[in-house]
């Protein structure tokens, strides 16, 4: 290669024209003027951190690391990962109990399934709502994502042997929310894949992708995760399967922040996790499977966009798939970030925030007045039906309830 | 006593002049400086800005070897707001011969530098972005030092000591009393207007124009104008100063500099009638990519933000002078020499330097005037300078500091308290590369003689980030309008900027560089309608 | 994944190109590398000529609304310039006599707009103009943050508080004929610039200010709006990354995101843009397209791409891919027959035909997406 053909810079910092179309996209710099902006915090801050760590911004946690920055740079300038690299690199601040709780979704999870019912009643009551929110700084107006008695990997280890008889097989990576808040979703995938001619099994024991832990400042935890996630993808990508996933989220972390934030090559596996509306939408169209539906479903839908589905570029399968379901009436809604960012919206500080940046979504949600709302995201589900009058389901869902059988 | 009368009366605005006019002015005289454009406009602003320990001579010349290293630390102290303490390497390559190192590093301790043979992996670890390949490595004492700030606060105290300065003011001609310089004529660039001035001494520091104010005096000192090439990089892509362990050659010195780092330089022996206009030729910029990548190979694909070149004010050799005291710094006095009267020259040295030979000059002054008080500059804090880091300034000033603050601190030191920041107006950001803010501007051009842009960036580093003033130098462009009153003026100053910026960057005008460049000229043609 | 037309790049060009093909029944996708050019856009369609009907009428159906009228519009920095079609956004002056009086109200603190030089252009032409500054206690807040008096932020704030704007420049003003102000309107919907018009005593003109482009970031929202409702696929933040050519056609693309699921098309348009968007690179040793590396048009001496003169025109700035006479861009000497290369990409290398700048991108748009509808391949 002969001098300067190209340029490099981590996360292409260098490449930054200055243009601040970041800036005029990101959700957060409207609602929160302590937050210097993407342009600012990411790039721009970057050189100066480069000059002296002293210049690193505490203000940088406000970043909800939703990616639209990146998605909108006319340059190809990672912002985001700039912002999430540089909180990893000089962020001091230790994590606060309440945010180590929020982060640990699974360890979290795997306490509070067995006593489930009281979990949830407890956790639904207005005074303990009104002792979270002061002691652990947890918003009082939020609904915490319930816990399910059983949890999703249980339900599908009873059922091994009889998904182990389907001649195709896929490996399933549930998440947290599957298994420990809506194992139903679980249940749908299986039922579709079923459907489908194929039968799905679990991974060598699945840990917490992570994103939430990098979120709150706990990067090497989160680092230990992305180890061990990747062994046990590794052996079913091995085993010569391809491994599905139903939430967005989980997905960019394991294929986009594993190699680019923390360090943790995929090469191996990358390309074999797939969300399963992709996987899907590539069966139906290239006709080696069919789906059957009801023919009287009938259902007015509005999809939104998850952040981390749109910096996937994936959303198109999701929607593609909706509509080929007949009797769906189908419209898209404008790409707006519904503001609660995983935990981000959960903590007391970013409340308001959170709220607004989600409005405009809202309103849009109001005026279209559909049945429910489409979405593969399952924080985006929790902040709508709290924020509007609307269900949220998840696409594979919505396909598995319009299935005829 | 007339008001265009003084002492002295120093020509130059660069780093010596100004170092002079505030010694000068710190003995007690009556000081006048004249330069015909900006401060630091020659090669004060035209270097590395490299704090040189003195090793890079080591070898070939102990006496200037033992300036530097003296100077080096007197300058940690007087000027700890313009002096980054990075420390420096010497690297040894394949292709170089290692004993050169052995010799080198002798030679350091000899001249009194604190010198460290280094395992090549540590100095690695120190500095990642050292050619793995290195054989050896020496470390020494070099820093880097900001010149157009080192240049203001000596400007900035020789006028707390009473000294006035006439920028934009070139010297026209002498008035001579017989045998004897007894003042000088000007003429105001901005003003048009011309002027007389007069003073029992005058001091010739202009640098390699200094030739040619000698010929106006009409005296000839044998300067031989070498131009030197270098490049900015966008960021700091070492720490600590890389310098080659070899004899002095092209681009083998890589200097952090604040928010950037300079490669450099060439050295090509050029006629005087090109001094005023060098420009960088696709050979010297290929030339510096390809070594400076073997000092640090990340250069071979680092965004180039500029590149320029400077004049070194070399001076052939002057041996029937006896005050010809150090091969680097040339003191002279014109009276012994030529038998001209009130007539001194101060040039050769380094801007590690300056203060040496503002001494030196100086002190001649004083004897000629009869003056007898000692030089105090070596110890007296410049304004800003307290001896302590920006993180401290920065931290003893504000509970949580901005991130346009700390930037600020690291500029101007304690004299970051002058800021007005009574407003939240006066924190909003006009340069978001470099974070300067309205207060930090408004205030330059109050106290620092702003006439135009230029001359803003040269004491605020407004324009001189990534963005290379497309988004800056309108806002700037709007205050200086409202400060001198006309937006004509402003106007014409804003596209002398934008062709000044424009020349620093078509020599390296591919790539990421000819990308901003498209978009600025599309937001100035299409969009602003400049 | 099947389309009729594939068009890569989603700024003026692609859009217009897009919405023109959805509007006659195909079936579309644009893979967009990010935002674009719209954000920088000073309103002006700029040669826009022989197509300016069209594209009023193509914009019209976007919710965009323009002015086909000949004449000038008053600059950012205070100059004049000609023109023939524009966003609504800009009042478009029959002379430089604008106004007798002129009051200009600009936000405190806000230096992206450079009232003190329009003032003195339209005092040197004997129109009196004062200036006078609001400011809003709602906007203390945006001061929190230094870099946050940006037209975007500001605009968006107005969406919701330009009644108080109104109410202070009503009190500002006196007997002007014309109130000048900052192009920081209507970031969501235009109508706020009919409200501000009809709610102040006297004409109002909007002025342009540094980019982001308020205008260009609302138009850039309804056309891509549009386009999708058109049925239209908008690929945000993916990037081409190969093409399958054989023999003069290509038949699929290949993008980073959706990797294996290659986009295939009967038409391909690359709109890709100039240097600032990527849709030309440039080495020190030579300029390319990268994305099929098709066949350019500049000089290989690099010592020709400047002028020294950075306002004077730039020799780069006319380079751009080769093209024949409807836009088919070249690979290795032989015209790709499927393919059409418009807007910026383009450089100067066809400023005869389809002019520069926001012209070029709207009038290369309609060439090629009437050469798709015309069915020839």
């Amino acid at each position: 290669m002969k001098p300067q053909e190209h340029t490099a810079s981590a996360h292409n910092f260098e490449e930054c024209m200055k243009c601040t179309i970041c800036t005029a996209y990101c959700p957060v710099v409207p609602v929160n003027p302590r937050y210097p902006g993407p342009k600012q915090a990411g790039p721009d801050g970057e050189r100066l951190r480069l000059k002296d760590p002293y210049f690193f911004n505490q203000a940088l946690k406000y970043c909800l690391n939703c990616k639209r920055c990146e998605v909108v740079c006319p340059s190809g300038v990672n912002v985001a990962d700039i912002i999430q690299s540089a909180r990893i690199k000089y962020g001091k601040e230790q994590p606060k109990l309440r945010d180590w709780m929020l982060a640990n979704t699974d360890f979290m999870g795997h306490l509070a399934r067995p006593f489930a019912p009281i979990v949830n009643g407890v956790t639904g009551l207005g005074v303990t709502k009104t002792v979270l929110d002061a002691t652990l700084a947890i918003d009082k107006h939020r609904t915490f994502p319930k816990y399910s008695y059983k949890s999703f990997e249980g339900w599908l280890k009873r059922r091994s042997k009889e998904q182990a008889k389907f001649e195709k097989q896929v490996a399933y990576y549930h998440g947290c929310y599957v298994n420990y808040n809506n194992p139903q979703l679980g249940r749908d995938f299986v039922k579709v894949m079923n459907a489908l001619g194929y039968g799905v099994q679990l991974l060598d024991h699945e840990k917490c992708c992570g994103v939430a832990l990098i979120a709150n400042g706990m990067s090497q935890k989160a680092t230990k995760n992305a180890v061990h996630n990747v062994k046990a993808l590794q052996k079913a990508v091995d085993a010569g399967l391809k491994v599905l996933t139903t939430s967005s989220t989980c997905t960019m972390t394991i294929r986009e922040e594993y190699p680019g934030l923390l360090q943790v090559d995929n090469s191996g596996v990358r390309d074999s996790i797939l969300l399963a509306t992709r996987f899907i939408w590539q069966l139906l169209e290239s006709g080696q499977a069919q789906l059957k539906f009801k023919k009287d479903y009938h259902a007015r839908i509005a999809y939104h966009i998850p952040c981390h589905l749109e910096k996937l570029g994936w959303g198109i399968f999701s929607t593609e798939l909706l509509k080929m379901i007949p009797g769906v009436e189908f419209t898209l809604l404008d790409s707006n970030c519904c503001g609660i960012s995983g935990t981000y919206g959960f903590k007391k500080e970013n409340y308001e925030a959170s709220q607004a940046i989600g409005k405009p979504l809202f309103d849009q949600i109001k005026s279209v007045n559909p049945d429910f709302v489409a979405c593969d995201c399952e924080t985006c589900k929790w902040q709508l039906e709290m924020s509007t009058d609307y269900a949220v389901k998840h696409p594979i869902t919505i396909l598995a309830e319009a299935l005829e059988y | 006593m007339k008001n265009n009368e003084y002492d002295v009366i120093i020509v130059g605005g660069g780093i010596t002049g100004a170092g002079t006019a505030r010694d000068c002015a710190m003995r007690g005289l009556r000081v006048l400086l004249v330069e015909r454009y900006d401060i630091a406009t020659g090669a004060t602003g035209r270097n590395h800005g490299l704090l040189h320990s003195g090793a890079r001579y080591a070898v070939t010349d102990q006496e200037s070897a033992n300036e530097c290293i003296r100077e080096n630390m007197i300058l940690r102290r007087i000027a700890s707001h313009c002096v980054d303490e990075t420390d420096g390497f010497f690297i040894t390559l394949p292709e170089d011969d290692l004993n050169y190192q052995t010799k080198f590093f002798e030679s350091c301790l000899s001249a009194g530098i604190h010198a460290e043979i280094m395992d090549p992996k540590e100095a690695l670890r120190m500095e990642p972005s050292i050619n793995p390949d290195i054989i050896g490595a020496v470390k020494v004492p070099d820093g880097s030092v900001d010149p157009f700030r080192l240049c203001a606060a000596n400007m900035l105290d020789a006028k707390l000591h009473g000294a006035q300065v006439l920028l934009y003011s070139e010297v026209t001609g002498f008035i001579k009393d017989g045998d004897r310089i007894v003042g000088i004529k000007t003429f105001n660039h901005q003003t048009h207007k011309t002027g007389e001035y007069y003073a029992n001494i005058t001091v010739n520091a202009a640098g390699i124009w200094g030739h040619h104010i000698a010929e106006l005096a009409g005296v000839n000192i044998d300067m031989v104008p070498a131009k030197g090439a270098l490049l900015i990089f966008a960021h700091r892509v070492n720490g600590i100063v890389i310098n080659r362990c070899r004899k002095p050659s092209n681009a083998d010195i890589l200097v952090p500099g604040d928010t950037v780092c300079i490669i450099g330089t060439t050295s090509t022996k050029i006629p005087f009638d090109k001094c005023d206009t060098v420009t960088v030729t696709p050979d010297e910029v290929n030339l510096l990519i390809e070594e400076g990548a073997k000092l640090a190979p990340a250069l071979a694909s680092t965004r180039i933000l500029r590149a320029f070149a400077g004049v070194r004010p070399l001076v052939a050799a002057d041996s029937n002078d006896s005050r010809n005291i150090s091969r680097g710094i040339v003191c002279l006095d014109h009276e012994k020499r030529e038998g001209l009267k009130g007539f001194i020259s101060i040039t050769g040295g380094k801007l590690t330097t300056y203060r040496l030979m503002a001494e030196m000059a100086t002190d001649l002054v004083c004897e000629k005037l009869s003056v007898n008080k000692p030089c105090e500059t070596a110890n007296a804090p410049l304004p800003g300078s307290d001896g302590k880091s920006f993180r401290e300034v920065a931290q003893k000033i504000w509970d949580n500091p901005t991130t346009g603050q700390k930037a600020a601190a690291g500029r101007l030191g304690t004299g970051v308290t002058n800021i007005p920041a009574a407003s939240s107006l006066d924190q909003s950001l006009i340069c978001e590369c470099e974070q300067v803010s309205v207060g930090e501007i408004n205030s330059a051009i109050e106290r620092w003689d702003v006439n135009g842009l230029r001359d803003l960036r040269r004491r605020t580093r407004v324009g001189m980030g990534p963005c290379q003033g497309e988004l800056c130098s309108c806002r700037a462009a709007g205050l200086l309008a409202k400060a001198h009153g006309c937006t004509d003026r402003a106007r014409a100053d804003l596209q002398r900027f934008m062709t000044e910026r424009w020349k620093g960057m078509y020599p390296i005008g591919w790539g990421d560089a000819l990308r901003e460049a498209e978009y600025t000229q599309w937001i100035y043609k299409h969009v602003l309608g400049v | 994944m099947r389309f009729d037309t594939v068009i890569i790049g989603g700024g003026l060009a692609g859009l217009t190109a897009g919405i023109s093909l959805q509007e006659a029944g195909r079936k579309v996708a644009i893979v967009s590398a990010g935002q674009n050019a719209m954000h920088f856009f000073s309103g002006n369609f700029e040669d826009a000529g022989p197509v300016r009907d069209r594209v009023a009428a193509l914009f019209a159906a976007a919710g965009v609304r323009t002015n086909a009228t000949d004449g000038l519009q008053l600059m950012a920095m205070g100059k004049f310039k000609n023109v023939s079609l524009t966003l609504e956004d800009v009042t478009v002056f029959p002379d430089e006599h604008i106004a007798e009086k002129v009051l200009l109200v600009n936000f405190a603190g806000y230096h992206d707009f450079f009232g003190t030089f329009i003032a003195e252009t339209l005092e040197n032409l004997g129109i009196s103009c004062r200036i006078r500054f609001v400011r809003l206690a709602e906007m203390e807040s945006l001061r929190t943050s230094p870099s946050e008096m940006r037209s975007v932020n500001i605009a968006r704030m107005m969406d919701e508080y330009w009644e108080k704007v109104v109410t202070d420049i009503r009190v500002l003003h006196k007997d002007e004929d014309l109130i000048l102000l900052p192009q920081v309107f209507g970031l969501k919907d235009a109508a706020v610039l009919d409200k501000i018009r009809k709610a102040l005593p006297a004409r109002v003109a909007f002025v342009g200010t540094m980019p982001p482009s308020v205008p260009g970031i609302r138009t850039q929202m309804l056309l891509k709006h549009r386009f999708e409702v058109l049925g239209g696929t908008f690929l945000m933040g993916d990037e081409v990354t190969s093409a399958a050519l054989h023999e003069g056609i290509i038949s699929s693309i290949t993008t980073r995101n959706l990797d294996t699921v290659r986009l295939f098309a009967d038409h391909f348009i690359i709109a890709t843009g100039g240097f600032f968007s990527k849709g030309l690179v440039s080495t020190p040793t030579q300029v390319y397209e990268p994305l099929i590396g098709l066949d350019m048009d500049y000089s290989e001496d690099r010592n020709a791409w400047y002028n020294e003169e950075f306002f004077e025109s730039q020799p780069y700035m006319n380079f751009g891919v080769k093209t024949d006479a409807e836009l088919h861009p070249f690979k290795d000497g032989e015209p790709i027959r499927n393919m059409y290369a418009i807007g910026s990409i383009l450089g100067n290398t066809r400023k005869e035909d389809f002019g520069t700048a926001a012209g070029l991108a709207i009038r290369t748009a309609f060439a090629a997406a009437d050469a798709i509808k015309g069915g020839n391949v």
